[in-house]
């Protein structure tokens, strides 16, 4: 399995969504691609922002294929933090009542088919799969 | 990320290019600065050589929305990629903010 673990993550942003992106897992396609980046930024994002308070912890991330679905998982040990709790944003509002900002897992929601979330063995366990190679 | 803004009188014409995300948000904000701070004013943003925005992105594109609403401005974007306007279609902000 293609997997790393980062430690301490407060900086590490982007390097863990290129580790992620090089993976032999993520498909060539353009789109696909647009997509899986996408969906892992906004996770990442949020991981390296509020998981830890001073981002002193870990991250660990790993991807696999399997019968065409591509899985990608995020295990941390911040604060036990569920992101499918939060509501999906009411995309009907006006520009007026919109409220700026959290998009950020609902776009993820969006992009990929799947993301489940359990918190595990005192760590947030969050893995997100999308269909890459059609059945 | 880079953002080019040609402003003449209350017309700012503003090319948009590469991608806005994570990494560069801050900049993004600081670019847009001047746009921030206008009134009266008519923006058209060329977005064909944008080629990703994440939420970061979005965040500013809303506030840039708000703002020229209660300056008594206007905004368009145009030319903008079909992966991005997607991204734009799923959060309702095609709705909410001129496209063509």
């Amino acid at each position: 399995m293609y997997s790393k673990r980062f430690e301490p993550i407060g900086d590490k942003c982007h390097e863990i969504i290129e580790y992620v992106m090089a993976s032999p897992d993520i498909p060539s396609q353009d789109d696909l691609i647009f997509k899986i980046r996408l969906s892992i930024e906004e996770v990442i994002e949020n991981i390296v922002q509020y998981a830890y308070e001073n981002g002193s912890g870990f991250l660990e991330v790993s991807t696999k294929q399997e019968d065409g679905v591509l899985y990608i998982n995020f295990t941390d040990a911040g604060t036990p933090f569920n992101p499918l709790d939060k509501p999906d944003p009411d995309i009907s509002l006006s520009a007026e009542d919109r409220p700026i900002g959290g998009l950020g897992i609902f776009i993820s929601k969006q992009m990929m088919d799947k993301i489940e979330y359990e918190y595990k063995d005192g760590c947030n366990v969050l893995t997100m799969s999308k269909r890459v190679i059609p059945a | 990320m880079n953002v080019t803004i040609n402003q003449e009188g209350n017309k700012y014409n503003v090319i948009l290019e590469g991608r806005v995300d994570t990494s560069n948000a801050a900049q993004f904000e600081q670019d847009l600065k001047p746009l921030m701070e206008s009134s009266n004013a008519e923006i058209q943003i060329d977005c064909s050589g944008m080629t990703y925005t994440s939420s970061q992105g979005l965040r500013y594109f809303l506030m840039l929305q708000k703002h020229v609403m209660s300056h008594k401005g206007s905004l368009v974007l145009c030319n903008m990629q079909p992966q991005v306007k997607e991204v734009f279609d799923i959060t309702g902000f095609s709705n909410i903010i001129k496209i063509v």
